[in-house]
C-alpha cells in the first residue's frame, strides 16, 4: 500500500492509455514537416496549452524540461553570466536549488540563505534584509515537500520586485494539491514535474515571464524556442499535458479526499499514540502530506518494519550508501536530532481510500506496541 | 520461516552468502554497513553499496543501510592509534568484529527484527555440549577464525556462516553463475579505512613523525628512520638500508624497536636469531566457551596465516598468559594477537605484549 505521493504517484491510467497510443503511433518527428511530424508538433501543442491553463499562463511562457531538477537547473544558470548573480534562498530548498548554488559550476554567483521558522516558513523581513545591490533573483519553494509548508510566494513577490529582484518558485508538490496560478502568485519563473500528478518520469516543465530572462539550457536543433533543444518526448509530453488537465479539473474533488484521509489518520494516530508530533505549519499546509515525529523510535526501524507489511511511507532523511543522516529539512526548523531521526512521512494520494489507512493505522499500532 | 539480516559489504563472499540462506528458505534481508566517513578516492563505500544492491536486486530482497562511523572512529581507530603510538602493531579489524559488526550490528539487526545475523566470513561454528563454537573456514587459505577470536557465546550463536564449508573458487563460481557484477572483484586486503593509500602518507595525518637512527644489535649505526610506528617486526621491505647481499650476511630485517631512544633495531639475514622467539606474554585474554582449556599442547597462530604451532599456555593472572612454543616463532610482533586452536576449533586468544627466549 503506497503512502509515498510526495515522492511520486503512479499514472493516471487515462495517461497511461494515452501515452501507450502515442508512443505506438506517433513516432514523427515534431521538426518533420510531413504530415507524421506535424501531428506530433500538434500533440505538443495541445499539451502545452492544457498546462498553461492549468497555471493560467500563456501558452508561449511554457518549456518542456526532463523534470522539476532541470528547470530549476536553467533558471539559476541563467543567472551567472548576469551582473546581479546573487540569489536568495533558504535552507530547506530541494538540492536542485541548494546544490546548484554551492557547486564549483557556479563560482561567480554567491548567495544567502533565509531562515524559516519551526514551522517551516520563511520570513519575509528576512529575505528583504538580504537583498543587496547584485541581488538578481529570489528562489522559494511553493510548498516543502517534507512538511508541506505552504510560502509567502504572493507576499514576496510584491516585496521584491519593488526592487527590481525576480522570483522562481519550485512548485513540483503542488500541482493538484493547491492552486497553482502564475499570474495570481506573479512569479517571474516556475518549475513543474508531471510525475508529481499522475504523470510520467522524466518530464516538466518550467514557466517564465519573459523569455529574454532565460538563457538556453540544452543547446542543439533549436527546439523550445531555442532555450532547450533536443527531440521532444512526445508520449511523456502529452502524458503531461493530460495529467494536468484532470490535476486541475479536479483539484477540489482531490483536496477534500487528501484532506479527510489526513484527518481520519491523525485522530486515529493520536488515539493510540498520543506523543505523535506533527511537523509543518498545520494550518498552512498541503493537504494530504504529514511529517509526523514518533518519539523513541528510529524511522529506519519504523520504515524497515512498514516496508516488510507492504506498507510504503519515506522518512525525512535521506538514505545512501550506508547513511541515515538527519533530514536538513527538518533541522532548518529547529527539530533535535533525536525527534529528527525518528520522523516519517507519509503523503497520500489518488490511489488511497479510508480502509487503506485503517489497515496503515493497525500496523502502526503493531509497529510501535511491539 | 526465521528471518535472517546478511551484512552486505559489496563483495562476492557476503553476496554468495546471502543467496544460499535464500536456498534454504530463511526470509532473508540484506543490511549495508559504513564505518568510515570520507569521500575521497581511496574510498570504496560507493561502489560497495553499488554492488551490493545489484546483488540484493537480483535476489529480490531489500538492502538497508547503516553507518557506524563514530562507533568504529571511537571504539576501533582511537585503539588502533594509540597502540601506533606505543610503537605496538594493531589489528583493527579483530577490534571491528567484537565491537562493531558483532556488536552494534548484530544489535541494530535485532532491533530491525532479525532472528539471527549472517556475514560471509570463512568460518563455521556450531553447538556442542550446549556451547558455541567456532570453527576454522574449511578453505586453509581463507580460514578468517583469526580474526573472530573475540567472539562471545551470544555472539557466535546469533550468527550463521553460511559459506565457511566452500573454498573461494567456489564462492566466485556460484556468484558468477547467479548473475552477480562483483563475482570477479578483487578481495580486500590491509585494513579497510586505509585501502590502496599509501601507510605511511595516511599514519602521517594522525600521529607526528619522530625520524631518528636505525641501528644493528651492536649498536652501531646503519641508517636512518622516519618514524618508528612504520615499522613493523620482521619487516624486510622499506627499511633504506642499501646493500647487505654484497657482504654475504643477507637482506635487514626489523628485530625490535627501542622507544625510549627512538632507535629501530636492525639485524641481517631471515636466520638472524634475534627474529625468532620461543615464549611470549598477552592479555586481554579471552576464551570462546567462556573458561580456559584444560588440554594441554594446544596450538597458536601469531598473526593470520601464520602456521599453527606447538604451545603450552601458562595462566599469569586472571587476564594474562604466557605462552611457550615448541618450536621458535618468526617476528612475533606485539599488538597483534595470539590465537588457539585444538584441531579446527577455535578456542580465543590474546593480546600479544612481549616475545622474548626464556
Amino acid at each position: 500500500m503506497y503512502f509515498d505521493h510526495s515522492a511520486t504517484t503512479p499514472l493516471h491510467p487515462n495517461v497511461l492509455d494515452l501515452m501507450h497510443t502515442i508512443q505506438k503511433d506517433v513516432y514523427g518527428n515534431p521538426s518533420s514537416i510531413h504530415r507524421l511530424g506535424r501531428k506530433a508538433r500538434s500533440l505538443i501543442e495541445i499539451s502545452r496549452k492544457q498546462i498553461a491553463k492549468a497555471i493560467n499562463s500563456d501558452p508561449t511562457q511554457i518549456i518542456f524540461t526532463s523534470g522539476g531538477t532541470e528547470a530549476n537547473n536553467q533558471v539559476l544558470k541563467s543567472f551567472i553570466q548576469s551582473e546581479k548573480n546573487h540569489v536568495v534562498t533558504n535552507p530547506i530548498e530541494h538540492p536542485a536549488i541548494l546544490k546548484v548554488l554551492s557547486s564549483n559550476s557556479s563560482p561567480k554567483m554567491s548567495f544567502d540563505l533565509v531562515p524559516v521558522n519551526e514551522k517551516g516558513r520563511v520570513s519575509v523581513v528576512e529575505i528583504e534584509s538580504k537583498i543587496q545591490e547584485k541581488t538578481g533573483l529570489i528562489s522559494i519553494m511553493l510548498a516543502n515537500n517534507e512538511v508541506g509548508t505552504i510560502q509567502p510566494i504572493k507576499e514576496i513577490v510584491t516585496l521584491v520586485h519593488q526592487n527590481g529582484v525576480s522570483v522562481h518558485t519550485d512548485a513540483v508538490q503542488c500541482l493538484g494539491k493547491m492552486p497553482v496560478d502564475v499570474k495570481d502568485l506573479d512569479v517571474d519563473f516556475l518549475s513543474l514535474s508531471a510525475h508529481k500528478f499522475y504523470g510520467p518520469k522524466g518530464i516538466g516543465i518550467l514557466y517564465f515571464k519573459n523569455k529574454d530572462d532565460l538563457s538556453p539550457f540544452m543547446l542543439g536543433g533549436g527546439q523550445e524556442s531555442g532555450l532547450r533543444a533536443g527531440t521532444e518526448n512526445i508520449a511523456s509530453i502529452v502524458g503531461m499535458g493530460l495529467a494536468a488537465e484532470i490535476a486541475s479539473d479536479e483539484l477540489e474533488i482531490h483536496i477534500s479526499k487528501l484532506k479527510s484521509l489526513e484527518s481520519q489518520f491523525k485522530t486515529d494516530l493520536v488515539s493510540f499514540f498520543p506523543d505523535a508530533i506533527f511537523n509543518g505549519d498545520l494550518k498552512n499546509k498541503l493537504p494530504g502530506l504529514l511529517s509526523v515525529s514518533f518519539p523513541g523510535h528510529r524511522s529506519d526501524i519504523l520504515l524497515a518494519k512498514l516496508d516488510r507489511g507492504g506498507f510504503f511511507v519515506s522518512s525525512g532523511s535521506a538514505c545512501g550508501a550506508g547513511d541515515v543522516k538527519p533530514s536538513p529539512v527538518l533541522s532548518a526548523m529547529g527539530l533535535t536530532n533525536e525527534i529528527n531521526i525518528s520522523t516519517l512521512r507519509f503523503s497520500f494520494g489518488s490511489s488511497n481510500n479510508s480502509e487503506q489507512v485503517e489497515r496503515l493505522l493497525s500496523e502502526l499500532h503493531a509497529i510501535l506496541t511491539d | 520461516m526465521k528471518r535472517i539480516t546478511v551484512g552486505m559489504s559489496g563483495g562476492v563472499d557476503s553476496a554468495v552468502a546471502a543467496s544460499i540462506l535464500i536456498e534454504q528458505g530463511y526470509d532473508v534481508e540484506g543490511l549495508f554497513m559504513k564505518n568510515w566517513e570520507e569521500e575521497s578516492e581511496y574510498c570504496s563505500a560507493e561502489q560497495d553499496y553499488k554492488d551490493a544492491l545489484q546483488v540484493c536486486d537480483i535476489l529480490d530482497i531489500p538492502l538497508r543501510s547503516v553507518n557506524f562511523a563514530k562507533e568504529y572512529w571511537d571504539r576501533v581507530f582511537q585503539h588502533f592509534l594509540d597502540e601506533y603510538k606505543k610503537g605496538r602493531t594493531p589489528n583493527p579489524d579483530i577490534l571491528c568484529n567484537t565491537e562493531i559488526k558483532f556488536k552494534e550490528f548484530l544489535n541494530y539487526a535485532k532491533d530491525l527484527g532479525a532472528d539471527k545475523i549472517a556475514t560471509g566470513h570463512y568460518v563455521r561454528n556450531k553447538e556442542m555440549d550446549g556451547k558455541a563454537q567456532l570453527l576454522k573456514g574449511l578453505d586453509p587459505g581463507k580460514d578468517q577464525s583469526y580474526f573472530l577470536y573475540g567472539l562471545n557465546q551470544h555472539q557466535i550463536s546469533s550468527t550463521l556462516f553460511p559459506i565457511g564449508n566452500l573454498e573461494k573458487p567456489e564462492v566466485r563460481h556460484r556468484a558468477e553463475k547467479l548473475g552477480f557484477d562483483n563475482f570477479d572483484k578483487k578481495d580486500s586486503v590491509g585494513i579497510c579505512f586505509i585501502g590502496k593509500r599509501d601507510f605511511k602518507e595516511f599514519l602521517q595525518q594522525y600521529i607526528p613523525a619522530q625520524p631518528g637512527i636505525i641501528v644493528n644489535s651492536n649498536g652501531i649505526k646503519v641508517g636512518e628512520h622516519d618514524g618508528l610506528m612504520y615499522y613493523t617486526l620482521g619487516q624486510r621491505k622499506g627499511l633504506g638500508i642499501g646493500g647487505g647481499h654484497s657482504n654475504g650476511d643477507g637482506a635487514w630485517y626489523v628485530l625490535d624497536k627501542d622507544l625510549t631512544n627512538n632507535e629501530l633495531i636492525v639485524g641481517q639475514g631471515h636466520e638472524h636469531a634475534g627474529l625468532y622467539q620461543k615464549c611470549l606474554t598477552a592479555s586481554e585474554i579471552h576464551w570462546i566457551s567462556g573458561k580456559a582449556p584444560e588440554n594441554e599442547n594446544l596450538k597458536a597462530k601469531i598473526r593470520y596465516r601464520a602456521k599453527d604451532a606447538i604451545c603450552n599456555i601458562t595462566e599469569l593472572t586472571e587476564k594474562t598468559i604466557s605462552v611457550e612454543f615448541e618450536e621458535p616463532r618468526f617476528a612475533i610482533a606485539p599488538g597483534q594477537s595470539v590465537v588457539f586452536y585444538e584441531d579446527d576449533v577455535c578456542l580465543g586468544g590474546a593480546v600479544i605484549d612481549k616475545a622474548f627466549n626464556s
